[in-house]
């Protein structure tokens, strides 16, 4: 069932979804969205895939392919269409903006000049031409990720980011409210595949180059662009001491 | 229609560099005259006019931009493309757009 989407008030489903648990809330996204799809990064988000095929065995999934990602991510990506039965729609970035990229700047620019440009490529150019197609989209994020960012991350939002002027986009964040350690409890108890590099110490996983593993107690964030210093994040507006 | 640009000045006392990236695409895109105004966000200052706009609209990230039309409630645009897109109905190159939205949400570092 899919609804009209002018009715739709993610401000007050996310006030009455918030204490509701990522399979409430997956479903509520299905029920409402014909035309929704799931972005799997090749991660522990592979807990939205098994509580959705639950509900909707042939959800649409996807997956943003950079051509940077560990042999293990691609393995797994593979491992998760064969046990779900799924067909994961596996999106590269444009060739040409990839190939002026290497050409100009080299294939580790990103330690220069930070991870940016090329994510812009590699990852958000692709990611909005999919989003352009789709009416929602369900993410793994969680608040517990990144405690400076993700402060707020509403279990169902308007997407400031990818809505335009003629078209909204909602976004559903099923486990926002859940730790890590509740993703992980969540997917041993039910046997749910996970990439091998977790069992290799990483717990944040992206593009190859820019990850590593982490020490215990160490916050995921770190095991990111760690050598990428504060001052190239540097479009917050301090206004702490002016808010009311 | 009247378009006010609120640039930073961080509080080591040097510019901001998107600010700095943002106003010279201004520039070379050939919208800089469509600015009414260019106002500073001085963090070192929270009385400088940009500080205080960023209080008033509750923004909390820099460059922005207040566009006013008669009769209607402000708006507010924190990223360069939806500007030029939504007000100034120019186009941007699909790259530029999209390091603009990696800029104005950290979340999506994690997808």
């Amino acid at each position: 069932m899919s609804i009209n989407i002018a009715e739709f008030n993610p401000e007050q489903l996310a006030n009455e979804y918030s204490k509701q648990s990522p399979a409430a809330i997956i479903k509520l996204a299905l029920d409402k969205f014909e035309n929704i799809a799931i972005s799997f990064s090749g991660a522990e988000d592979v807990v939205l895939i098994d509580i959705a095929t639950k509900i909707k065995p042939d959800v649409n999934v996807f997956s943003l392919d950079t051509g940077r990602l560990h042999a293990e991510t691609y393995r797994f990506i593979e491992q998760v269409r064969e046990h779900y039965g799924l067909e994961i729609d596996v999106l590269s970035p444009d060739a040409e903006a990839v190939q002026n990229l290497v050409r100009t700047k080299g294939l580790y620019s990103f330690y220069k000049d930070g991870h940016k440009e090329c994510c812009s490529i590699r990852k958000v150019v692709p990611l909005r031409r999919k989003l352009m197609a789709l009416d929602a989209w369900i993410t793994g994020q969680r608040k517990d990720q990144s405690p400076d960012t993700r402060n707020a991350v509403p279990v169902v939002e308007k997407d400031a980011a990818f809505s335009t002027a003629d078209k909204n986009l909602y976004k559903f964040n099923p486990l926002s409210n859940w730790t890590s350690a509740q993703v992980w409890e969540y997917i041993r108890s039910n046997d749910v595949p996970f990439n091998a590099l977790h069992e290799q110490g990483f717990s944040s996983i992206g593009c190859e180059p820019c990850t590593r593993a982490v020490l215990p107690n160490q916050h995921e964030r770190e095991g990111r662009w760690w050598w990428e210093e504060a001052t190239q994040k540097e479009c917050g507006l301090h206004v702490g001491n002016l808010k009311k | 229609m009247r378009i006010t640009f609120v640039k930073k000045i961080k509080a080591d006392g040097s510019p901001c560099r998107k600010c700095a990236e943002v106003q010279a695409r201004l520039e070379k895109d050939g919208y800089i005259d469509e600015i009414a105004r260019t106002v500073i966000a001085d963090e070192r200052d929270t009385d400088s006019e940009g500080m205080q706009l960023a209080k008033q609209f509750d923004v909390d990230r820099a460059p922005f931009f207040i566009v006013e039309n008669e009769g209607q409630e402000p708006g507010i645009y924190t990223v360069y493309f939806k500007l030029v897109n939504e007000v100034l109905r120019g186009k941007t190159n699909e790259q530029d757009a999209a390091k603009d939205i990696m800029d104005a949400n950290p979340d999506l570092d994690f997808l």
